[in-house]
């Protein structure tokens, strides 16, 4: 039922929590192919990390069917995730944060320090391959966590607003690096952002969510001209426009959820979703 | 939300690098300022620390003078106690059956205390059904059961080392379980992402994460342990150095009872010193980032 080339497919996927009191995804369904770069972007709350959950296996559907590769995907060695904090283990090094991922897909102890030491070069932090997560700066511990994702050479690259925490100019560094790595590799990125922007900027396609509960908006080809990370479309009319049209569409969410909006600040711990159930 | 500048995402090589190493000479500089403000601030706290030191040692003298011998010996009597009870080897004696009983005690409260954590902290169901349980034989004061222990284990070292056992290990079990249960759950989620089994995400994450916890626990331990002994030495077959220290009090040897009591203050004080020591050790990581370094 698949489609056969597609590397993540969703058909149909829901899921609640709090025994479907909260509905956070209904009826989603997109593919990803292999080498795709596909954006995740809408309001806080609509379902995104949970959508990244599911694809990385962390969690099952309640409907619907996700498939990586075909199979339902599992915790393992197609896929890696960067948050958006690092998420680093304090009490390793660098290079034992990177090791510890790459010694879960049982990789020898010498290959662990090669493969660690190769992609610390790769992200720019061998000289501090000894030292403690807590003695990098944001952007230094991100760049850890990106190259922790790239050392276990997954198929599919899962990234929770990886940026999100970063000062303007750090981000607009990683954002180059990311592109460039993935062209060299191309993996499949599914990347998760709220800034439009950045969606626009990185991927090829971008999924509009709307929230409560989160379904698929809109999704939009972003026809740019490539490598991104050395024409920098933000000043071609293109990009202006589909900016443009992105926000349209989410002013329009707003007014539609405009009067949820009142009533979630008079009541500021519903949950959204309870809400929208009336 | 975004940025209006619109530079060319190009990579921006001064990130790349580290600082430029700082000139020997500066570095040097630098490194021997901070040595002297270190040097500073511990002999003014080693100054402050004798002053108050010889301010209780007065007072002894001064109430030694005005009260009499039975309310406070005076100094010296008990330095030349001290001295008549090492050199005949009443206090080593002494001293060798206080820690058997001590170190018996505690490992054995350790050793249950951490497995048993490590247990009802990884197996949530577990816990919970055995969380009232554990709370309720760690709040009953150890010296509650010290009768029913006599009955059961009889007066001599084994029965004493139980009653330590007892008083230690919750602490140690509760610290244990707390910190398992609380390890934190975005790692725990970063490592099962990357397919970590269940295994794996115990001994690589949960415990790592949970050693500051355990550690603190046997802190608490040892110096319940210690009390513990003390206890047991004065209640059951009077041995050790709580036996010595009953025995003068019962016989108004207070010169004698005050050389007992320096030694337990410094037991006790060495015990949480080598703990702590550990502590730092193992969780330096954690007490570099509560400096702001
Ligand atoms: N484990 C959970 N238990 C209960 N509710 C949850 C859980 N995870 C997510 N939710 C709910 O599901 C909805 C979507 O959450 P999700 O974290 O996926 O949003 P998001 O799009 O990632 O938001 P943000 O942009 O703020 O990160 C929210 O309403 C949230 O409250
Ligand atoms: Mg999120």
């Amino acid at each position: 039922m698949a489609d056969t080339e597609a590397l993540i497919s969703l058909r149909h996927v829901g899921k609640s929590f709090k025994d479907g009191q909260v509905r956070a995804l209904q009826d989603i369904s997109f593919d990803v192919h292999p080498g795709e770069f596909i954006s995740l972007v809408g309001p806080s709350g609509c379902g995104k990390t949970t959508l990244l959950r599911l694809i990385n296996g962390l969690i099952e559907p309640d409907e619907g069917d996700v498939r990586v590769l075909g199979k339902r995907p599992q915790p393992g060695p197609d896929l890696a995730m960067v948050f958006q904090s690092a998420r680093l283990l304090p009490w390793r090094t660098v290079m034992g944060n990177i090791e510890f991922a790459l010694a879960l897909r049982g990789l020898s102890r010498k290959e662990q320090s090669q493969r660690a030491l190769a992609l610390l070069g790769a992200v720019g932090l061998r000289d501090f391959a000894d030292a403690y997560p807590h003695e990098l700066s944001g952007g230094m511990q991100q760049r850890v966590g990106l190259a922790r994702a790239l050392a276990v050479e997954p198929k599919v690259l899962l990234m929770d607003e990886p940026f999100a925490a970063l000062d303007a100019m750090t981000r607009e560094v990683l954002r180059g690096e990311l592109l460039q790595m993935w062209s060299r590799r191309r993996m499949a990125i599914v990347f998760v952002t709220h800034d439009i922007d950045e969606a626009i900027l990185l991927s090829q396609r971008v999924i509009l969510l709307r929230p409560r509960p989160g379904r698929i908006d809109e999704i939009i080809d972003v026809d740019l001209p490539e490598p991104r990370w050395q024409h920098d479309p933000r000043t071609l009319p293109a990009f202006a426009d589909m900016r443009a049209h992105l926000w349209g569409r989410i002013h329009e969410m707003a007014r539609d959820g405009a009067e949820l909006e009142e009533l979630a600040a008079a009541f500021p711990d519903l949950e959204p979703a309870q809400m929208g159930r009336q | 939300m975004t940025e209006m500048a619109t530079p060319p995402l190009s990579r921006a090589e001064p990130e790349r690098h580290p600082a430029p190493p700082l000139t020997d000479a500066s570095a040097a500089a630098l490194a021997a300022r901070a040595r002297q403000r270190r040097l500073r601030e511990s002999v003014t706290i080693i100054g402050v620390q004798l002053l108050i030191a010889l301010l209780l040692l007065a007072g002894m003298y001064a109430l030694n003078a005005t009260a009499g011998n039975l309310t406070m010996p005076h100094p010296m009597a008990v330095l030349n106690q001290s001295i008549k009870m090492w050199s005949d080897g009443t206090m080593l004696r002494a001293l060798g059956e206080t820690l058997t009983v001590l170190s018996l005690g505690f490992l054995l409260a350790a050793a249950t205390g951490i497995g048993l954590g490590i247990l009802l902290g990884g197996f949530r169901f577990a816990g919970r059904i055995f969380d009232p349980f554990v709370n309720a034989m760690n709040s009953t004061p150890g010296a509650a059961f010290i009768p029913l222990i006599i009955v059961w284990f009889g007066l001599y070292t084994e029965a004493k080392v139980v009653v330590v056992w007892n008083a230690a290990m919750f602490p140690i079990l509760i610290n244990t379980a707390a910190g398992i249960s609380n390890a934190n759950k975005d790692l725990v989620e970063m490592a099962r992402a990357f397919g970590a089994t269940r295994a794996n995400l115990f001994w690589k994450v949960m415990v790592p994460d949970a050693l500051p916890s355990i550690l603190s626990g046997l802190r608490i331990g040892a110096a319940v342990s210690t009390v513990g002994t003390v206890i047991a030495e004065l209640t059951m077959a009077q041995s050790g150095l709580g036996g010595l220290l009953i025995a003068a009090g019962n016989r108004f040897q207070m010169d004698r009872y005050f050389a007992v009591v320096i030694v337990l203050m410094a037991l006790g004080t060495l015990i949480t010193a080598l703990l702590r020591y550990a502590e730092n050790r193992v969780s330096r990581w954690r007490l570099t980032l509560a400096d702001g370094r």
